[in-house]
This record gives structure tokens, C-alpha cells and sequence, in this order.
């Protein structure tokens, strides 16, 4: 600013502010809009205005300067740092810990155990998840014991001195062995199918009979981990009002303090959880991990407590997609129409409820595809077996479904002997059909989609596109064109 | 102990550790340069890149006393706040980066490829992005940006290319 | 990370001595550019309590044509053989081999001779070396000695190195310099993965009857060390060049390998790379002996 204000001038702080360089001020203050704001609202079937258009991002500025700041890079006076132990066994009953030997180490601040958690299970739906295993261990990533130390070093060599001693259990690993009602509960008690679904639409015996060809399918996903580039973080601090702050790698922090309430048997409002810029979630990082024990571990030691996963923690300690074993069968008329269908899934739950409620939901709504069948019948189940827990992953269950819907009507088309992008366009949604679950669809432009798509690469029915590479690159330069 | 002295984004500066501790954690914890992440700690994600003596290198698998007297360059020591280096304004132009924390790994691979060809070809790129993992971005933004970044060190005209 | 105590060294006898005078009373481990042995240090309950740092030895850092033949230092980095112009004119192979192991950071710290020495089955630094027949020169207390490639691996991150011994040099014997070579590897993506089965192929080429001379072939990660595939060679020695010959001797070859099954591949799968591998990497050399010619 070239004009310096004067005692009797007047300038207002937003306007000073306002006329600062805009590379400072951008995160921090949107700019000054005033309503109503005109916004064009496509019609349906319309382009949005925003596709296709060009968009930097607030936080690009400081993610290129290396300097957002994620939980590893923060530090506060006194921080100590935690490491929990893994069970390494899937199924197991905890005879003993002996931490006696950890908590003499030099360095050594704090260990703590199942038995120091005031309530020891919690769970984004089902609360069947223990923050530390302590009687009984699921799967081998359970923690079993956590340290706090004035090193990360001594925090992990403090890990070997922990000794537990197990009674080794059969695990329950293959889904469809737990599904059987002879096979003993992976938490017995209660029953390994632990949420089912089913969608019954038509009658699928009549739909049968009116078919032509009776085909069958049967597809398997694997576990998938979203391996986020940073991986789990949290600080906790308890101060000595009795109120602890958590910072934390943490998607959904509303839901976390609940959890966080839960489990430490504190009131809502004495937990505050910072969510800071998160290095990748993917639905991984959609419920709290061990940010209890850090907050028991800096309760213990009146200090800030960091613990960050390791790569293997990652994979065996967190979250992961849900295996899906699926069977298809659908009845067509020979030229392939889809008279009925039925389907069933199971889906490997592994040790703890998590996100399995959403992802089952999801999965069993959209098992059919998007595809007209009058006659249908989904059955869908999600099982406990020994294994790292299953959760929330990009698409909630949808990618699994559609890896076995999308083959399946690969299958029919090359039994039929028919292009499979005619199965789909004799089949596919149109607008207002009737969804699975009895949804009447607007906005349904698949047809129109697919043949776009079909006639953009180039589709000659074979599954090959070679075709369409000129083709490809004429509409890419008409494309441009338009933009520029 | 082991006593490093390493010429950091040009100022020199000491540190005295235990011998095990790597080149990764002397930057980030005793000398506060924080740009460079840990994301896997075995040489495999890239998160960690720095230049030590003009090579990229995984800074989690190197000891910080094997860096003694060398030179290194990390994500700080790129840019000031207000005047970027042309690969982190080409990153924030294209929207390169989602999360951010393959970043700065990123654009010091991307540095260390440039300063060595200035003319690289899409494959070059994506060579010398073999080591830097991103699960967000599927990297197409990242290979544009660095495209449009080689041109402006080469002094050539940039247009917007999409 | 356990703590260490650590040495760093400016030659090969500096190294030997210090080699010498810890080996005896503690656990001594050789650090080059690190990257086998700090992912294996962290994540090992075991340590060592001494390292020593050879990355700035000078003499184990250059590339140099001997009366013995071509010597390479066992701390060049795959990043320097994939720019040396002596090896990419006389075996490009090589500088292929160093391109396709790891990444550029890891290739810029990680050496030639500390991949030989962890002897992981599937290295990429073995076969091209091996099909060279390689000698490998160990520096140790009583001065040097050699050991032909095929015989300083024991086996699975196993090799003949004594404790307080260093390798010193990677030789390539002056007859099998410019020996036409090929080296394929087939990994589950392009970058950052290991072989499921990686092959080298070296031969001369009798140009007047038109047949292999000295065919040399070896394998990775078809065993529990790289091998040499004995059969597929004497089938082809004086054998005629065409296409059929060296299809028949990847068939050959599979009988050579001996792979298991693992996460990555059946040992099937392998079995069949093995096949195709091995004939493309006979193509290729031949190739490059038409172009050479
Ligand atoms: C992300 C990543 C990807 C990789 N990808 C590949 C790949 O695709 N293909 C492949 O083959 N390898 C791969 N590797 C393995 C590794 O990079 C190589 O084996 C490398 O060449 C090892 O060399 P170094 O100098 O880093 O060895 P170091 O880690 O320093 O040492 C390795 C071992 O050898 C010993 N040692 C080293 N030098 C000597 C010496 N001169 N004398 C005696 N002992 C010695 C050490 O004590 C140690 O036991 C990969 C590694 C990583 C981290
Ligand atoms: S942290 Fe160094 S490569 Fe992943
Ligand atoms: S931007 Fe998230 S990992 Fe690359």
C-alpha cells in the first residue's frame, strides 16, 4: 500500500487485508461474495459448468512449498512417543501381560493395557472393536499393549520386553466356513453373520422359466488396503483440568469424540479433537484407531504423546476393503433380454464390525447392476473371521459388485454370441426405471453414456479398440478447440 | 553420537545424533525441516526424496552420518513464500497435488530430473516419478506440470496444454 | 533403528582393518549405499554392533578397463553403471540390468556390489554378471582373493564372504569383453517391483557357419541363487542360429530352473517366463551381435 494511513484516517481491517497480495490471503479469507450469488443450475442431462473447466487448489500453494503441516510435523514441549504391540497371532486368549520388565527400562514413561481403558470397545456402528485386546485377541493386528517413551527407539525396543502369554486359538480365516452355524463365533456368543440383507423384487422361479438360458457366476475380490501416503497419526494431550486434546489423522472427528466419550468415560465436551490436513483417507482413516490410548498414555504422563503407524501397522492394523465372494445366476431369453436374477454375497467382515453395515447395504442395493430385471432376488451377509477388519473403502462395496455384474454380462454375451454392448444397451436403466429397492430413477442417461463411450474409443464389438485411436485423437483436438 | 555437519539448502549446520539415526530424521527432527515426510520408511513411496550432492535420493535409507559434508537440497530450500520455483508454481497451476504429502518427494524427484535433462520426454518423466508413490492424483497433472515447468527454465513460451 | 557404533572409511585396506579389528569380538555389518541393509536393520530385532560405511572409498568407486578385463568397484551405483559410456558401449545389457532395479533414488545410493552381496535369488545385478562369468575379487586380512560369480553364492542371501571380508571389485574376464548380451526382467509392474524371473543371455556368433559360440545363459529367481541353465547352453554350443534353436533352448532352460511358488507368482507361471524369457534374451543378443557386426 503507498498510501500510509494518518491518525484521523479511517481504514478498515478488511479492507487492509483485502489489499494484501492474494497469495497470503487466500487460505485464509474467501473472497467477498455478495447474495444472492447467481449460480446457473444445469438442466438434467446438462453438462455442469464445472466439468471440463480448469480449478487450481486453495491448499496446492502450500503443499508445494512443503510446507502444510501434517500431525508428524508437529512437536510439542515434552512430546513422548508411543508404539503399541501386535498381537501376531489371529486368535488367541491372553493368559498374562507382563509389562513389569518394559515399564523398569530407562526411557520408559508409561505402558498401558486393556485393563487401564475404562470401556474397552467402541465402533463406528456395532461397539464390538476392544481400543486394546485384553481377554480375548481377534485378529493379529490387535494391539495388546502400548508404551510411551522419551524415544521412538526405546518405545519399540520397550515392545520386546512386553511378554504375553497366549492360549493359541483356531482361527476362523475363510468366510464361508464362518457362515456355517456349526463353526464356532469368532465373538461367540453372538453369530458370525453378523448383518445380512435381502432384496426380493418379481418372482425369480417364474423369471427362470421364462428364460431361455440359465447362466451361473462366481467371483471373488480380494482384502485391499488404501495404503495412504501418511499413514495414521494422533497427538494427544490430557491437561490438568481434566480435558484432553487430540490431534489426529481422524476423517470424521464429530463421530471420533464420540467414540473417544465412549471409551474413556469422559463427557463429550472435554475432548477436543483437532483434525488437521489428512495425507490421503480413502475411507481408511474414517474412525478412531488408538487415539484413546494416547490420550490413557498422556493422562499417565501428564505429556503430549505422539504415535505414528508404521507401514505394517497400516496393513494390519487399520481398515481395509471387504473381500466379497459373489454368485451370480441369470436367466436371459436368447436374445438377451434378463429375465431374472439371483445373487448372493458374502462378504469377509474379519475381526470387528467397522463400516460393514454401509458397505453390505451398499453392495446388496447395487449387486443387479443397472440393469432393468424384474425378477430378482439378492441375499447379502457379512461374516466375522479372524483377519484385519474390514471398512469403509472408496465406493462403500460398490467396486466389488460391479467387478462381478460387469464379468457376469461379459459371460452372457459371449454365451449368447452377442456384442456385449448390446446385452447392456437392451438391459441397461433408462429413465425412470425402477431401482432394485423400488427407487424411481431420474436423470438416467446410460444409454446415451455408453454409446458415447462405445463410439469414442473406437468399439467394434470384439473388445478390441484399435479403431478408435484416430477417432480419439480427432475428438481430443476438437475438444481442445472448444476450450480454448 | 556421531557429529554431521551437511550444507542444508546452502547454510551449513551441525547436529550431533546417534550414528543410526537417517539422513530423514535429522532434517525433520533436529533441524525442523519438515517438507520431506516419511511415508514408508523403506525406500519404496518416495515421500522422503532429497538431493544430496545433485542426485535424488531416499533420505529414509541413507544415514545421516553418510551425508557428512554434502550437500542437500530439500523442498525448503526451493522456493521463499512468495517467489516459487517454476515446479511448484506449474504444481499449483495444474492442481497437481490432492493430499499434498507425496509432494514435496515429487518435485524434488522432479528437480533432480530436470536439472539433468531440461528436455524431457513423457517417459523420462515418468522414470524418474518411478520412485514417488501418489495414491491420490494417478500423476497425469504431475507429468503436465513438470512438461510446462521445463519450459519455462528453457525460456520457452508456455501455453495452457489440456 | 538399534544403535551402532560407526566407522566410515576412505579406501579398501582402511575398510579391511577396521573389518579386521571388529569382526573378531562383535557383530560388524558393511554399509554401501544402505538401501538392503537399513530397511532389513529396521525392521530386524537383530543388529550389529558395528557399521562400516564404504560409500566413500575410492577405490572401489570407478569403472576401468585391466589386464584382467573390465573392473568395476563394488561401490558403483546402478545410477553411474547405467551412465558409464564403457559399459554402454560394450554391454548395454549391464546398463539395462541397473535401469530396471528400483527406482532413481534407490539406484542412486544402491551399489553393485551391495547387490551382489545380499544375494537375494531375484537380484537384477546377477545374471547379466553371471552370463559374463563374472569374477569377483574379496578383499580381506590376507589381501585379495578371487572367486568366479557362480561360486560366491551359497545360497538364499547367502555368499562365500567371510566376516571380515569385503568385496572389492566385480571383473569381467577381457575374453568375454563386447560379448553380445542380452537381460529381460519381468516384474508385476515396470517400476519399483522385483523379477518374478529375470534372464541374461551372452553368446558370440561364428559369422562363417553362422553358430553360438560359448552360448551362456543364467537365471533369477528360479532358485534359491542365480544359475547358469547348463542344459539350454550345451544344447546350443556349435549349434546352428535360427529362432527354432533358441525357442528349443528356452524350453531347455526350463528344465534347468528349479522355482518355487510365493505370493508374487506360481512356480508354473515362473516356469513358463523361464521358456519365453530365455528365448527373447538369445534374440536380443543376437541382435546385437547383427548390429555389432
Ligand atoms: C525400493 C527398493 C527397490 C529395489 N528394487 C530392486 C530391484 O528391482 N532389483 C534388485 O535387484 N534390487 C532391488 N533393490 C535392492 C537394492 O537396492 C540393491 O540390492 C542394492 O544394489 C543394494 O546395494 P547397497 O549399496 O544399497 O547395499 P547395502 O544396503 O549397503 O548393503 C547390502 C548388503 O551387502 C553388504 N555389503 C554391501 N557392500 C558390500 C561390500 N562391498 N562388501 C561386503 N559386503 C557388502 C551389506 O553389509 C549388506 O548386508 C531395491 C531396494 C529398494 C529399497
Ligand atoms: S519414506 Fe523413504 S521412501 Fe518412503
Ligand atoms: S497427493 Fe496424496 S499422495 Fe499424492
Amino acid at each position: 500500500m503507498d498510501k500510509k494511513p494518518t491518525v484521523a484516517e479511517k481504514v478498515s481491517p478488511l479492507k487492509t487485508v483485502q489489499e494484501t497480495p492474494s497469495v497470503l490471503r487466500e487460505p485464509v479469507i474467501a473472497p467477498l461474495v455478495t447474495y444472492p450469488i447467481e449460480v446457473v443450475v444445469p438442466e438434467v442431462r446438462q453438462q455442469t459448468p464445472a466439468v471440463g473447466q480448469r480449478a487450481t487448489r486453495l491448499d496446492g500453494h502450500l503443499h508445494g512449498l512443503g510446507q502444510t503441516r501434517y500431525i508428524d510435523d508437529l512437536s510439542f514441549p515434552g512430546m513422548l512417543y508411543a508404539k503399541i504391540k501386535r498381537a501376531g497371532v489371529a486368535s488367541a486368549r491372553i493368559k498374562s501381560i507382563d509389562t513389569k520388565e518394559a515399564e523398569a527400562m530407562q526411557g520408559v514413561m508409561a505402558v498401558v493395557t486393556g485393563k487401564d481403558v475404562p470401556c474397552n470397545s467402541f465402533g463406528p456402528s456395532l461397539k464390538d472393536q476392544p481400543v486394546l485386546a485384553y481377554e480375548r485377541v481377534f485378529h493379529a493386528g490387535d494391539g495388546v499393549a502400548a508404551v510411551a517413551a522419551v524415544t521412538e527407539q526405546i518405545a519399540a525396543e520397550a515392545l520386546e520386553k512386553i511378554k504375553v502369554d497366549y492360549e493359541v486359538l483356531t482361527p476362523v480365516l475363510d468366510p464361508l466356513e464362518s457362515l456355517k452355524l456349526e463353526t464356532p463365533g469368532v465373538h461367540a456368543p453372538s453369530a458370525n453373520i453378523y448383518q445380512s440383507k435381502i432384496i426380493k423384487k418379481g418372482d425369480i422361479e417364474k423369471g427362470f422359466a421364462a428364460s431361455d438360458h440359465i447362466i451361473e457366476g462366481h467371483f471373488r475380490t480380494q482384502m485391499v488396503e488404501h495404503v495412504p501416503l501418511e499413514p495414521h497419526a494422533t497427538i494427544a494431550m490430557w491437561d490438568p483440568n481434566g480435558r484432553v486434546t487430540i490431534y489426529s489423522t481422524l476423517g470424521r472427528i464429530t463421530l471420533g469424540r464420540a467414540d473417544v466419550a465412549r471409551t474413556l468415560g469422559i463427557p463429550v465436551s472435554r475432548i477436543r479433537i483437532v483434525a488437521t490436513i489428512v495425507g490421503g483417507n480413502f475411507g481408511g482413516k474414517n474412525e478412531i484407531t488408538t487415539e484413546p490410548v494416547l490420550a490413557l498414555l498422556s493422562k499417565k504422563t501428564g505429556r503430549p504423546v505422539k504415535s505414528v503407524f508404521t507401514r505394517p501397522d497400516e496393513f494390519i492394523a487399520s481398515t481395509t476393503r471387504h473381500p466379497l465372494i459373489m454368485d451370480y445366476k441369470t436367466g436371459v431369453t436368447k436374445d438377451g433380454k434378463i429375465q431374472a436374477r439371483k445373487i448372493r454375497l458374502v462378504l469377509d467382515g474379519g475381526a470387528y464390525c467397522s463400516w460393514s453395515e454401509t458397505t453390505l447395504g451398499k453392495a446388496c442395493i447395487l449387486s443387479a447392476g443397472p440393469y432393468n430385471i424384474d425378477n430378482l432376488y439378492a441375499e447379502a451377509y457379512v461374516v466375522y473371521t479372524n483377519k484385519t477388519m474390514t471398512g469403509a473403502m472408496r465406493g462403500f462395496g460398490a467396486p466389488q459388485v460391479c467387478f462381478a455384474y460387469e464379468s457376469h454380462m461379459d459371460d452372457i454375451a459371449a454365451l449368447l454370441n452377442m456384442d456385449p454392448l448390446d446385452i447392456r444397451l437392451i438391459n441397461v436403466f433408462s429413465e425412470g426405471s425402477l431401482s432394485p429397492t423400488g427407487q424411481t430413477l431420474q436423470s438416467v442417461a446410460i444409454k446415451e453414456s455408453l454409446l458415447q463411450a462405445a463410439k469414442r474409443f473406437g468399439w467394434n464389438g470384439k473388445g478390441s479398440a484399435d479403431a478408435g485411436a484416430n477417432l480419439l485423437a480427432e475428438e481430443n483436438a476438437n475438444t481442445n478447440m472448444v476450450r480454448a | 553420537m556421531v557429529t554431521v555437519t551437511i550444507n542444508v539448502n546452502g547454510e551449513k549446520r551441525t547436529a550431533s545424533v546417534p550414528p543410526e539415526t537417517t539422513l530423514l530424521r535429522l532434517l525433520r527432527d533436529d533441524f525442523n525441516l519438515t517438507g520431506s515426510k516419511l511415508g514408508c520408511d523403506v525406500g519404496d513411496c518416495g515421500a522422503c526424496t532429497v538431493i544430496v550432492d545433485g542426485k535424488a535420493v531416499n533420505s529414509c535409507l541413507m544415514l545421516a552420518a553418510q551425508a557428512d559434508g554434502r550437500d542437500v537440497l530439500t523442498i525448503e530450500g526451493l522456493a521463499t513464500m512468495d517467489r516459487l520455483h517454476p515446479i511448484q508454481k506449474a504444481f499449483e497451476k495444474y492442481a497437481s497435488l490432492q493430499c499434498g504429502f507425496c509432494g514435496p518427494g515429487v518435485i524434488m524427484s522432479a528437480k533432480a530430473l530436470l536439472d539433468e535433462n531440461p528436455d524431457p520426454t513423457v517417459q523420462e518423466i515418468r522414470d524418474a516419478l518411478g520412485g514417488n508413490l501418489c495414491r491420490c492424483t494417478g500423476y497425469v497433472k504431475m507429468i503436465e506440470a513438470i512438461q510446462d515447468a521445463a519450459r519455462i527454465l528453457r525460456d520457452e513460451p508456455v501455453e495452457i496444454n489440456r | 533403528m538399534r544403535t551402532f557404533e560407526f566407522f566410515a572409511v576412505k579406501d579398501s585396506h582402511d575398510a579391511v582393518a577396521v573389518l579386521a579389528k571388529h569382526s573378531v569380538s562383535s557383530k560388524v555389518r558393511v554399509i554401501a549405499g544402505g538401501t538392503d541393509l537399513l530397511a532389513e536393520l529396521k525392521f530386524s530385532p537383530q543388529s550389529p554392533n558395528v557399521v562400516v560405511d564404504i560409500s566413500r572409498a575410492e577405490d572401489l568407486k570407478s569403472i576401468t578397463l585391466t589386464d584382467d578385463g573390465l573392473s568395476i568397484g563394488a561401490v558403483v551405483t546402478h545410477s553411474q553403471i547405467m551412465q558409464s559410456p564403457i559399459i554402454r558401449e560394450m554391454f548395454p545389457a549391464l546398463a539395462n540390468a541397473a535401469h530396471v532395479i528400483g527406482a532413481v533414488q534407490t539406484r542412486n545410493l544402491g551399489t553393485l556390489g551391495g547387490n551382489l552381496v545380499t544375494a537375494v535369488p531375484s537380484m537384477d545385478g546377477g545374471p547379466t554378471l553371471m552370463a559374463l562369468e563374472a569374477i569377483i575379487s574379496i578383499a580381506g586380512p590376507d589381501g585379495r582373493r578371487q572367486v568366479p560369480l557362480n561360486e560366491f553364492f551359497v545360497g538364499p542371501r547367502k555368499t562365500v564372504l567371510k566376516a571380515d571380508e569385503l568385496l572389492a571389485e566385480i571383473i569381467i574376464p577381457r575374453r568375454n569383453l563386447g560379448k553380445p548380451t542380452h537381460f529381460l526382467k519381468f516384474g508385476l509392474r515396470k517400476g519399483q517391483a522385483l523379477a518374478l524371473v529375470n534372464a541374461a543371455a551372452s553368446f558370440w556368433v561364428d559369422w562363417e557357419k553362422h553358430t553360438f559360440v560359448a552360448p551362456r545363459i543364467a537365471l533369477g529367481a528360479v532358485a534359491p541363487k542365480v544359475i547358469r541353465a547348463l542344459q539350454a547352453e550345451a544344447y546350443l554350443e556349435g549349434r546352428e542360429i535360427t529362432p527354432e534353436a533358441m525357442a528349443e533352448a528356452g524350453r531347455i532352460a526350463i528344465g534347468d530352473a528349479k522355482p518355487i511358488s510365493d505370493f508374487r507368482a506360481s512356480a508354473g507361471y515362473r516356469r513358463n517366463l523361464v521358456g519365453v524369457l530365455t528365448k527373447r534374451a538369445l534374440e536380443g543378443a543376437y541382435a546385437l551381435a547383427q548390429a555389432k557386426r
